[in-house]
């Protein structure tokens, strides 16, 4: 970064006016309209606060939070822990192995709408009739519950996403120096000793990474949301981004749903600068 | 020293391609001028994903037609896209010719980009109580896209095999024993159940289940609707009696059955006897079995007190035109839409390719082809209609997303009714002071 001459701007120029262009410049819109009552054509009215304080006293948007925290915090452990599992159970030598990685892989290929609708196919029809043969009443009636919308989110999002993680951990397993292993061996420890005392706190940058990713990819679903429970029933699986695109758009609120967006990008964003800066201390240097 | 030095360099190279950018895209526009030098376009934006290919047709003949008009047609996918988009395009200084209005809150919000079409022959042309939800004064402010209608669509089999008489259902407590009558039979008749209630879609709940119940209070109209402070829900109790029969009678789980489930899976399948939906599902059930959809079903208007044997029908959508654009476009922009309505060549697009039951006088009704939409232009005929969908003037949202959850909540068993009415009520009340 010493040289920075012109041909280094040069190159840089492009991505820096498409940022400023795409992101920055409407996220600062976005901010200065959410104290407005913008409509999404015209503002008349600067309202300070107004929108904020309507903001906190919105049951339905807290209920939205709540719901998509909890469903963040679940999937981030299924689908570091399944993500993990699949690395592990591909990197053992295997003749099938590079097949199964493509076939863990594969549903990441999918766009979140399409499988959205594909799982409720599943949920409701192959679940319902498999519930009718058995006799098991459980079954019936998916996505008809609050509960059962909320495990059928994250049976979606862990069956699309793990194995995206799962070839994060490959990256950081397979950088692991076989020697290491090998003198762990030669010492007399045991398989799961290995894991724990060398493998694990060796892919720490791993875990760094794909729980970054996979917390703010869950608190920012929408397309699986929409696609799959769309929100039912009465509105109790609907998640933050999805009710702020309710507000601006089915109640044409704009300007209340700019403020609310705003609130969601500060959990956001501190949600996941805390989770790096924690991780980042527990990893290991070779 | 250095800091500054480069800082200055990103400035420098930001407005360079600023420049390249904008040089490009102003040579492109004197093109087009060039190549339309003494010819008006006209750009429509609209919502009716069903007509795109008619619609673009149709436009075809006028332009030949009318050699110095250019018309450009975008269709964007209905409710929601097609708002946003419209939206997008007007604050982004793109703003199409004619465009889609819903109702009094759209007309509200565009109301600068209206034009007053009360001079078209259209507008003379349009029947009684189809203009009210776009009319201010002595303005119009919009042209009916079309009519739509809705009740109970039934299958004609199923209700002969059993003995019912359609015809005969005319107080609830008709079609409550007709209801009764068929449930004994299902299994004779091959039936899962007599309803199907397509609970998780909330513009079923919402909008048109409860609209029936709303209407009359308002005096089915509209701006009425849309100036009110609050509502009272005179027919709450109906509105919840409709409601629970269908609940009991429809295949379960209702809160996750969705539209199309009800429409192709249920009802074209001839698993259910009845559904509550309107002229539209003529194409899917068509899509499934022709023979049943030509022959097999028929619309019967759901019961409500005082408003017995009416069927709601109204209007979903205006055209509007862009009053901001020159004259000579919004002079060519209705010179259109009167053709479209009222010549020969366009009454017959709309009747036969774009299948609409149509919302102007003067139309051949027996070129409207499927049954449902048919039966629905007798009742208008007849005068035995519920003009106007009073939802369109309630607070933007509150149909769906307050009164169609709170009606979830209680199907669902975790809202008493009296709540849902209390809840509903107060949320119109903020949304209105």
């Amino acid at each position: 970064m010493r040289n920075r001459d012109i041909s280094f701007w040069l190159f840089l120029a492009p991505v820096l006016l498409g940022l400023s262009l795409v992101i920055l410049i409407p996220f600062l819109y976005g901010f200065v309209y959410s104290f407005t009552n913008w409509n999404g054509l015209t503002a008349t009215e600067f309202l300070g606060f107004k929108n904020y304080i309507t903001l906190f006293k919105d049951a339905e948007f807290r209920a939205s939070i709540w719901f998509t925290t909890k469903f963040a915090i679940v999937s981030v452990v299924l689908l570091n822990f399944i993500g993990l599992g699949l690395a592990l159970l591909v990197t053992r030598k295997m003749r099938s192995s590079n097949l199964m990685r493509t076939i863990f892989f594969m549903p990441n290929l999918i766009g979140g709408l399409i499988l959205g609708f594909i799982w409720q196919f599943i949920f409701i029809n192959v679940f319902g009739s498999l519930g009718d043969l058995l006799g098991i009443e459980a079954l019936t009636g998916w996505l008809s519950t609050t509960a059962t919308g909320f495990w059928g989110l994250v049976i979606l999002t862990s069956w699309q996403m793990a194995g995206y993680i799962m070839i994060i951990y490959i990256a950081y397993l397979e950088s692991i120096p076989k020697d290491l292993i090998e003198a762990a061996k030669i010492d007399g420890a045991n398989s799961f000793q290995r894991f724990r005392n060398i493998t694990f706190p060796l892919v720490a940058p791993a875990f760094t990474v794909s729980m970054f990713l996979t917390l703010s990819n869950s608190f920012q679903i929408y397309d699986q949301n929409l696609s799959l429970t769309n929100g039912g029933p009465y509105n109790s699986t609907q998640m933050v981004a999805m009710n702020i695109v309710k507000t601006a758009f089915t109640e044409n609120k704009m300007a209340y749903a700019q403020s609310q967006a705003v609130i969601f990008f500060i959990i956001v964003a501190l949600v996941a600068i805390t989770q790096v800066y924690y991780n980042k201390k527990r990893e290991v240097d070779l | 020293m250095k800091s500054k030095k480069s800082f200055f360099r990103i400035v420098l190279i930001m407005l360079v391609a600023v420049l390249a950018l904008v040089g490009c895209s102003s040579s492109n526009d004197s093109d087009q001028e060039k190549s339309s030098v003494d010819q008006v376009t006209i750009d429509i934006m609209q919502f009716k994903v069903e007509i795109k290919d008619q619609f673009e047709d149709l436009v075809k003949v006028y332009e030949e037609e009318n050699p110095g008009v250019k018309i450009n047609v975008k269709t964007i996918g209905g409710g929601n896209d097609y708002g946003s988009t419209l939206k997008a395009a007007i604050s982004a200084g793109d703003e199409p010719a004619i465009f889609n209005v819903g109702g009094p809150s759209d007309v509200e919000e565009y109301r600068e980009f209206l034009a007053d079409l009360a001079d078209t022959d259209a507008v003379e042309a349009a029947l009684d109580g189809t203009l009210t939800a776009v009319q201010e004064d002595d303005k119009i402010l919009g042209l009916p896209v079309n009519q739509e209608g809705y009740g109970l669509i039934y299958n004609k089999n199923v209700f002969e095999e059993a003995g019912i008489n359609a015809e005969d259902i005319v107080s609830f407590e008709d079609l409550q024993t007709a209801v009764e009558t068929l449930d004994k039979q299902k299994d004779e008749l091959g039936l899962d159940a007599v309803f199907a209630l397509p609970a998780k879609e909330l513009w079923v709940l919402g909008d048109h289940i409860s609209n029936m119940f709303i209407a009359p209070e308002f005096n089915n109209d509209i701006q009425e609707a849309y100036h009110a402070e609050t509502i009272a829900f005179e027919k709450g109790d109906e509105l919840k009696r409709y409601l629970d029969l269908q609940n009991k009678y429809s295949v379960q789980p209702i809160l996750s059955l969705d539209y199309s489930q009800q429409v192709e899976q249920l009802f074209s399948l001839e698993k259910v006897a009845m559904i509550q939906q309107g002229n539209w599902v003529y194409n899917s059930v068509y899509d499934m079995d022709p023979e049943f959809a030509e022959n097999g079903i028929g619309i019967l208007p759901v019961p409500v007190e005082g408003f017995e044997g009416h069927v709601p029908a109204g209007v979903p959508m205006f055209w509007a035109v862009n009053g901001k654009k020159d004259d000579e476009i919004v002079q060519a922009s209705k010179d259109f839409l009167d053709w479209l309505y009222t010549s020969e060549t366009g009454k017959n697009a709309v009747l036969e390719d774009f299948k609409f039951i149509p919302a102007y006088k003067d139309y051949d009704v027996e070129k409207i082809s499927d049954p449902l939409s048919k039966q629905i232009y007798e009742f208008a005929e007849a005068g035995k209609t519920f003009e106007g969908w009073v939802y369109q003037g309630t607070p933007t949202g509150w149909n769906q997303e307050t009164l169609g959850v709170n009606i979830q909540k209680y199907l669902s068993g975790d809202m008493e009714w009296d709540e849902v009415i209390s809840k509903s009520i107060e949320k119109w009340e903020t949304e209105r002071q």
